[in-house]
């Protein structure tokens, strides 16, 4: 790890000064960061620790919108009983990732912020990686392991996956994004955050220097309460998912008012799936629809060698988590 | 005195372990030591062609950046496979050429770890870079065997061919499974201090004495003159065994600098600096007539191995002895790739070689419509079915019928996907294991008070197994003593010769040479008791009393514990080497372990085949949205001789049945084809299972007398407990989907 200046500021103010600065980062829970630094992949001359702006800290369930601070634990979030029951996807997308570990020193800001898992990406061996080395190519399009990188949002320079879920519950649920920068404070749409490689797979999000995300605010509406998030993976616990989706129904007695789809583990961002949603709006939910709609939430993917099941794998776990939500909606869990 | 065999007894280590007090290798700190980090090669095949320290050795902190010109000298040693004491015969450093990804070329010394990772990460190479295959090529196989001949690696007998034609059903298939790490949690490391001519050396080590025998060889010392130490080992599995590059690297960085070094390998680091599990295809072709009785067995294990030595772990040599045959055919055949050279892990002959064989008999089983146990048990034989010498003790369809029981094998409906539980499908499915009795030479001196105290010193290594534990009981229960009363020193190469662990001996051989220590010495008291003019034993023949659970007897009825007869000798204080010298050891193998080798007798030999068994259950269930496949339950039932400690037995075996959970389903070292790396080599990647995946695991240990393996009738279960898992949950994943998946892992992309 290269050694770096550290700075703990105790207002908002100093921390943005302190984060604006060439080569200076935010650091929060630090469990991508530092681990990013060990290995070498970051290496960033100044840390600015948030930590001790508590005005950041906590959440608020709501009656028309739940506000997180962008230091609330991913742990306390999802261990959170009237969420839970105000908003499924929103604990399940949490509780079902990483570790008890990871959960309780991880916050909600830096989450959203969660780097690829891209092997080459990681492994500093590889001088190919247009995203840490822009203009240097993409190792794993040339001739190399694809099978866990996106289907969805790739392109020629970049097929590296977004690995977070608590994210596709956000976007599914036209979450906004708080911020505060040099520039004054702003509010971002969700879907409008993290930003497609295109030809820039370094540029990840639309955030700039030295902005520092405070808060987080989904809408309460009829979808969130009848919500799931579903996620294959290999293993029980502690694996990013190989597919998930983020899903919630409205219904007006058989017919669907509102759906909300978003999946996971295929994407380069955070992925709405807005055809499927039309899809099923104003028909009735059935496995018939369900399946339908996950294979629309697909029809764009553009399957990379290895990668051809999570078309399927994606597909289905769309439809299950629909029926999941349906359930959840007519009152049948 | 209690019985202390057989029973369980909490680890003797445990309290020290949880209140961090047991020292391991990694936890000492010799005045002035200083730090290493290991810089390892970007490309997999090619020459060195410029190496820049400057940055490194400008980073503070850094006190010296070491590379194939600056390294001091030493001797290389061969690689196991070639019979030397290395993890591979070509050592990094030695020059300009690479060949493996992640190869040392540069070692930093600095005053801190965190400034030598640094210095590391600072060395920047340029290449000639070659083209590399990272997988072998099945179709470019060779047969070798050990010697460098065929010798053993083909059995022939009968005419396979014949044989298959006669068959009523046949199956003629191909398993994959692929490069797997131990991942141990202690990670690996190395300390190392000269003074003057004189080493120690501190590492986890599965054989000191390799390890001494190869280091002392390496700079032409006396064996006298270097000391190694490993106290306590975090976890092994076969990746300590060998002297590696970082501990020979780390030695001669000490030299350089002059001052102590220590090394901890990063855990990516770990993916390349030592062995693994190599890639291999199990090939079968199998025949059975109308009752699933086999009329021919053909195994044809190709693996992988490295450009600079042949691994040979002969997996045929197991299968073969699985199932009567009338016809037999098995080749054992190596194809080279640009790696490391491989290795032992866990069930290293077993894991991969049983997911095929077992999973091929359920094929088999399927094809001509008979139950998957009694497939089994019509191919059940009391000989070994090539060598035709009988088994020493086979318990095999005793385990088969205790777990059935158990699990509840009879509510299983033969066909695929016929059983559900509301979303998911159920497959229910079974496979035997085995693991060959190894027979080592052994000594261990026990050293016993007449105040009630024994000390049991032996170089042998305790892996996180619970042998500290054993030895103690097994003093405990000769001498008549508490077990917290024997005091067991191991670890070190100075202590009386003990082999290698590895290969599932250590209870065996070294427990074996604990006990005829522990004879030894009511020997001497009995001699000296008898010779006295008064006393319970006094007047009588010496060779007339023996000894039974701590107490000498006379053929009278006479009878005193022998902590008393020794309290009322001269010396109060008696000493024993013991040995185990089992007949069908050759002097050239007891020989081989006390060099340091691994000098094993068996698993056959002419009087017997000896093996333990097992036969294990799985539930499997698969996800109808997801495709999740899950493992709620896993039973096993296992005979392998006397079980010394139930509860250290039962978590060895456990130990075992959820490793293979990972190896069914989770375990697989990715490779980047291109470029011949490990993408994976983290442990958040490279999957193993979570406490969530393992629910019901089951241990059943059944009673098993064998006269013959060891005095004390202890076959090993280090490794018996992952043979059968991976192979139990497929059959079961094929039982619940129909679909046959013959490649490790498992994973739902299989089942969409």
């Amino acid at each position: 790890m290269r050694n770096f200046d550290y700075h703990r500021p105790t207002d908002i103010a100093a921390a943005i000064e302190a984060a604006r600065a060439d080569g200076a980062e935010i650091l929060a829970g630090g469990t991508t960061m530092v681990d990013l630094m060990k290995i070498g992949v970051w290496e960033p001359q100044a840390l600015v620790d948030i930590t001790s702006l508590s005005e950041l800290e906590g959440y608020d369930v709501g009656s028309d919108r739940i506000t997180f601070g962008a230091l609330a634990r991913m742990a306390e979030v999802g261990d959170d009983d009237a969420l839970k029951t105000a908003a499924p996807v929103l604990t399940e997308s949490l509780w079902k990732a990483a570790s008890p570990q990871l959960r309780h020193a991880a916050r909600l800001g830096g989450n959203i912020l969660q780097q690829t898992r891209c092997p080459y990406f990681r492994d500093t061996a590889y001088a190919q990686c247009n995203k840490r080395n822009p203009g240097s190519g993409c190792a794993a399009l040339d001739g190399g392991e694809t099978n866990l990188h996106a289907i969805l949002g790739g392109s020629d320079a970049c097929v590296a996956m977004y690995p977070g879920d608590f994210a596709q519950a956000l976007v599914a649920f036209d979450a906004e994004v708080t911020t505060k920068g040099p520039g004054g404070a702003r509010t971002i749409p969700f879907a409008d955050l993290h930003v497609l490689p295109g030809d820039t797979p370094h540029i990840e999000t639309i955030l700039n220097r030295g902005e520092i995300v405070t808060g987080i605010t989904v809408p309460v509406t009829g979808a969130l309460k009848a919500s799931h998030y579903l996620k294959a993976r290999d293993r029980e616990s502690y694996a990013f998912a190989s597919a998930s989706a983020a899903v919630g129904l409205d219904m007006d007695g058989d017919t669907v008012r509102d759906a909300r789809i978003a999946i996971g583990g295929v994407a380069a961002v955070p992925w709405r799936a807005r055809a499927a949603e039309d899809s099923l709006k104003g028909g009735p939910l059935t496995e018939e629809t369900a399946r339908e709609a996950g294979r629309i939430a697909f029809a764009d993917a553009v399957p990379l060698e290895g990668s051809e099941y999570k078309i399927k794998l994606g597909a289905d776990v769309v439809a299950g988590a629909l029926m999941t939500a349906h359930a959840r909606a007519t009152g049948g869990e | 005195m209690a019985q202390t065999i057989n029973t369980a007894v909490t680890r003797t280590d445990a309290p020290r372990k949880v209140t961090g007090t047991a020292t391991y290798a990694a936890d000492v700190l010799p005045a002035g030591m200083l730090h290493g980090a290991l810089a390892t090669s970007s490309i997999a095949v090619g020459t060195l062609t410029s190496l820049d320290t400057s940055a490194a050795e400008a980073e503070p902190g850094v006190v010296a950046v070491l590379t194939h010109e600056t390294l001091p000298d030493y001797k290389t040693v061969k690689g196991f496979y070639a019979g030397g004491p290395g993890s591979a015969s070509f050592w990094p450093m030695e020059g300009p050429e690479i060949k493996y990804a992640g190869q040392p070329i540069a070692y930093v010394v600095a005053q801190t770890a965190a400034a030598a990772r640094r210095g590391a990460q600072l060395i920047s190479a340029e290449y000639e870079v070659g083209t590399p295959n990272i997988h072998m090529d099945p179709a470019d196989s060779f047969v070798i065997g050990a010697q460098g001949d065929n010798k053993g690696m083909v059995t022939t007998k009968g005419d396979i061919d014949a044989g298959l034609a006669e068959a009523a059903q046949t199956v003629d298939v191909e398993y994959t499974t692929p490069f797997q790490h131990h991942n141990p949690m202690e990670m690996f490391s190395a300390t190392a201090e000269w003074r003057g001519d004189r080493l120690t050396v501190w590492m986890p080590s599965q054989s000191v004495r390799t390890l001494r025998g190869g280091i002392a060889a390496a700079y032409d010392l006396p064996e006298t003159s270097v000391r190694v130490i490993s106290p306590f080992v975090g976890g092994a599995f076969g990746s300590k065994a060998g002297i590696t590059p970082y501990t020979m690297l780390t030695i001669a960085a000490a030299k350089a600098v002059g001052a102590p070094v220590r090394l901890i390998v990063t855990r990516p680091q770990m993916y390349t600096v030592a062995t693994f599990r190599p890639e291999s295809v199990q090939k079968f072709r199998l025949g059975a007539d109308a009752n699933g009785k086999l009329t021919a067995f053909e195994h044809i294990e190709i693996a992988q191995t490295s450009q600079f030595d042949a691994v040979v772990n002969p997996g045929t040599h197991i299968t073969r002895a699985m199932y009567a045959s009338p016809n037999i055919h098995t080749e054992q055949r190596l194809a080279r790739s640009d790696t490391n050279t491989g290795g032992f892990m866990r069930a290293p002959n077993e894991m991969q070689t049983f997911f095929g064989l077992e999973q091929a008999m359920d094929e088999l089983a399927h094809k001509v419509g008979v139950d998957p146990v009694e497939m089994r048990r019509v191919n059940d034989t009391d000989r070994h079915p090539v060598e035709d010498v009988p088994f020493s003790s086979r318990s095999l369809m005793e385990c088969y019928d205790s777990v059935s029981e158990g699990f509840g094998w009879q509510n299983r409906t033969p066909e695929p996907g016929s059983m559900t539980d509301g979303d998911w499908l159920v497959g229910y499915g079974c496979a035997t294991a085995t693991y060959p009795t190894n027979i080592l030479a052994s000594n261990a001196r026990v050293r016993m008070q007449g105040t009630g105290n024994a000390y049991i010193e032996l170089a042998a290594h305790d892996v996180g197994t619970g042998s500290y534990t054993i030895f103690a009981q097994i003093a405990a229960a000769r001498l008549g003593l508490p077990v917290g009363a024997c005091d067991v020193v191991m670890g070190e190469a100075d202590l009386p010769v003990a082999p290698l662990s590895g290969g599932s001996t250590t209870a065996a051989s070294a427990g074996s040479a604990v006990h005829d220590a522990c004879l030894r010495i009511a020997r001497m008291v009995a001699t000296e008791v008898t010779a006295r003019s008064e006393g319970p034993l006094a007047g009588l023949d010496p060779a007339q009393v023996t000894l039974d659970d701590g107490v000498l007897r006379g053929p009278g009825g006479q009878s005193q514990p022998l902590v008393e007869a020794l309290a009322a000798t001269a010396a109060g204080e008696v000493e024993a080497v013991g040995e185990f010298r089992h007949p069908a050891l050759t002097d050239q193998l007891i020989r081989a372990t006390f060099a340091g080798g691994y000098g094993t007798a068996g698993p056959v030999t002419p009087e017997f085949a000896m093996f333990a068994f097992g036969a294990e259950m799985a539930e499997v269930h698969v996800h109808r949205w997801t495709h999740e496949i899950r493992v709620p339950r896993l039973h096993g039932s296992f005979a392998a001789g006397t079980i010394l400690n139930r509860k250290t037995a039962h978590s060895q075996l456990m130990g075992g049945m959820v490793w293979g959970i990972g190896s069914a389903l989770h375990e697989i070292t990715e490779v980047d084809k291109p470029r011949a790396r490990f993408l994976n080599a983290n442990i958040a990647e490279y999957l193993i299972p979570v406490n969530a995946d393992v629910r019901e695991v089951r241990v059943e240990m059944l009673d098993e007398q064998d006269d013959y393996v060891n005095p004390l009738g202890v076959k090993g279960i280090g490794e018996l407990g992952i043979v059968g898992t991976a192979a139990a949950i497929a059959n079961a994943v094929h039982h619940a989907t129909g679909k046959r998946l013959r490649k490790l892992p498992i994973r739902m992309s299989d089942l969409v």
